[in-house]
């Protein structure tokens, strides 16, 4: 089962690897003018994101160091969100899209355990984004390495470790949702809605008191906190990302195993 | 022997609408049993019951003396979904492969000799498929473990009558090896060459259960004789079972009603030089049937 999940998804895996490849070399290539033309740069930078813009893309500050520079141009906003889309994407294959489509009446009735048949297509999921993590980590290295960027392996290795724990929990979201409803879109919008307000919360949000409580419920909360690309790994809140997922996976499994497939 | 199907008032309800009401039905061990009604009637419904694809409302289902939520029971099962879907980039081939692998393994040489048999390629990507070619591999699947129990959810749609063939001698071959098989369709002429009895659902309700063999000789059939000069209606006249009788001339025109034997005997006594026998239509009698148990049980409760 797992080889087959991986086997099916190894098109996408490709896809996205490359896409978001191209991503991290195109954005963090820039930073060697970036460095050489600071004042320019920043200058540009706050004129065209003023006031909670700004705050939305995590504020640009110490644009022109290696670890500022990447943290808000590369690990802030455009890299987990091109993680949560693929994440999304490839959750939705393991339950949902198979059962609108109508692939899944047969799987079901395969001598597989259902609860099983989840397990093992979510851990189809873990290596997937996994293996997209690795690849991009080896070229954000690399490009860091060739512009210069002077931020040691191990904090890049720590934010990147973070995308793939945000991604996967919202995954787990489109997975949990899928299995128990079977329907692709309200597992996306679910997914959508949750990592929209989420990130709000813990950018423009961040200075309204009366919704501050809410960063608790926000993924990215325990994501961008603890400064990884300064800090390194921040143990304690990459372990609530990932006991957040292991319950909703939980849920997945008991919730498929519970319900009539197909209607 | 356990029964491979024990149905207790077995009841499916899709929130309000009503898939399936009250089955109650044993479908025993080495037999063909053919599920018929029209579109709606709750063939897929039961059948979706019987490999845990959805759970009963209420009552009882046990497949091959087992609950169909147990892996272990669903090995034994071959099933043809009704409405087969298949798709992706992955060719056929790889997919039957990789569905063999999951029912513990299935030679590849067993794959090839049913794609030989149904006329499949198996490289063709599965979104490219047409649907004849579809139900094609979806037959495949199903008979390629060689299970104890087929369940077929309108086999024949889509296929061309060659194919339809070489689907029926395979159904033979598994009856001959005492293997069970259920399939459903909404026309009795599919199933009943097969078919060692038929269970007529309609509305959700399992109205009738028929003996093919049974309802073979309640069947009335038109038969038309021509002989070489002309006969004595007397010859003919009395004979038991024969019904609508006319003769003229050198022809003899009837309805019989079961064995033909009488009839056949009083024939041979002339020489005969042209015989055509209707087939009986046994769909327009298992349709008055069970109308007329309809319509007597309607008398009753209005009694
Ligand atoms: N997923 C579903 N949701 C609601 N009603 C359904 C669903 N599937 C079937 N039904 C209803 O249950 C009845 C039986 O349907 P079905 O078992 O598919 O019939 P058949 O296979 O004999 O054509 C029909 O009235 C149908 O409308
Ligand atoms: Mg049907």
């Amino acid at each position: 089962m797992i080889a087959k999940s991986l086997r099916d998804n190894r098109r996408a895996l490709a896809w996205w690897s490359a896409g978001i490849c191209a991503f991290l070399a195109v954005y963090m290539s820039v930073y060697g003018s970036v460095r050489e033309n600071p004042e320019t740069y920043s200058g540009i930078a706050m004129d065209k994101f003023p006031g909670p813009l700004k705050d939305l893309m995590g504020g640009f500050q110490d644009f022109q160091t290696g670890a500022g520079y990447l943290q808000s141009v590369v690990y802030q906003l455009f890299v987990p969100m091109l993680f949560i889309v693929c994440a999304t994407l490839l959750a939705n294959r393991i339950i949902a899209q198979p059962e609108e489509s109508g692939t899944l009446e047969l799987v079901v009735t395969l001598p597989v355990d259902r609860r099983r048949l989840v397990v093992e297509r979510w851990a189809a999921l873990v290596l997937s984004l996994l293996a997209v993590a690795c690849v991009t980590l080896a070229v954000a290295w690399a490009v860091s390495v060739a512009v210069d960027m002077g931020v040691a392996f191990d904090r890049i290795a720590a934010a990147h470790t973070g995308v793939f724990l945000v991604a996967l929990l919202f995954g787990t979201v489109a997975l949990t949702v899928g299995a128990a409803t079977g329907r692709k879109m309200l597992a996306s919008a679910v997914v959508g809605v949750w990592v929209v307000t989420g990130y709000l919360v813990v950018t423009i949000g961040r200075s309204v008191d009366a919704i501050a409580w809410l960063k608790w419920l926000s993924p990215f909360h325990y994501y961008a906190e603890g400064r990884p690309l300064y800090d390194g790994l921040p143990v304690g809140d990459y372990l609530v990302l990932l006991a957040a997922t292991a319950v909703l996976a939980l849920t997945a499994v008991l919730a498929f195993d519970r319900r009539d497939v197909g209607v | 022997m356990t029964a491979v199907v024990q149905a207790e008032g077995l009841t499916k309800y899709y929130g309000r609408r009503r898939g399936l009401e009250d089955l109650t039905l044993d479908i025993q061990p080495g037999e063909i049993f053919g599920y018929l009604g029209p579109n709606g009637a709750g063939k897929t419904t039961t059948i979706r019951l019987l490999l845990d694809v959805i759970r009963p409302t209420r009552g009882l289902v046990r497949v091959l003396g087992g609950d169909p939520r147990d892996p272990a029971i669903r090995s034994r099962i071959g099933y043809l979904p009704g409405e087969l879907a298949l798709e992706g980039r992955e060719r056929a081939g790889e997919y039957l492969r990789f569905l063999g692998r999951i029912r513990g393994g299935v030679a590849a040489s067993r794959i090839d000799e049913l794609a030989e048999r149904f006329e499949a390629d198996l490289s063709v990507q599965m979104r490219k498929l047409s649907k004849g070619n579809k139900q094609k591999i979806g037959l495949i699947q199903a008979f390629m473990h060689e299970p104890e129990f087929l369940i077929l959810d309108e086999p024949t749609g889509g296929l061309d009558p060659l194919v339809q063939q070489e689907f029926l001698a395979l159904l033979r071959e598994v009856r001959k090896s005492g293997r069970t098989v259920l399939m459903s369709s909404h026309v009795l002429a599919e199933v009943e060459s097969v078919s060692d009895r038929v269970g007529i659902v309609r509305d959700g309700r399992l109205v009738a259960v028929e003996d093919v063999a049974a309802l073979r000789e309640k069947a009335v059939r038109r038969i038309e004789l021509h002989f070489d000069a002309p006969v004595p209606a007397a010859d003919f006249q009395g004979l038991p079972g024969v019904r609508d009788l006319r003769v003229e001339g050198a022809g003899v025109r009837c309805t019989i009603d079961g064995r033909p034997d009488a009839l056949v005997k009083a024939a041979a006594r002339h020489t005969v030089v042209h015989l055509v026998s209707a087939e009986p239509d046994l769909e327009e009698i298992f349709l008055t049937y069970y109308s007329e148990e309809e319509g007597h049980r309607d008398r009753q409760e209005s009694a």
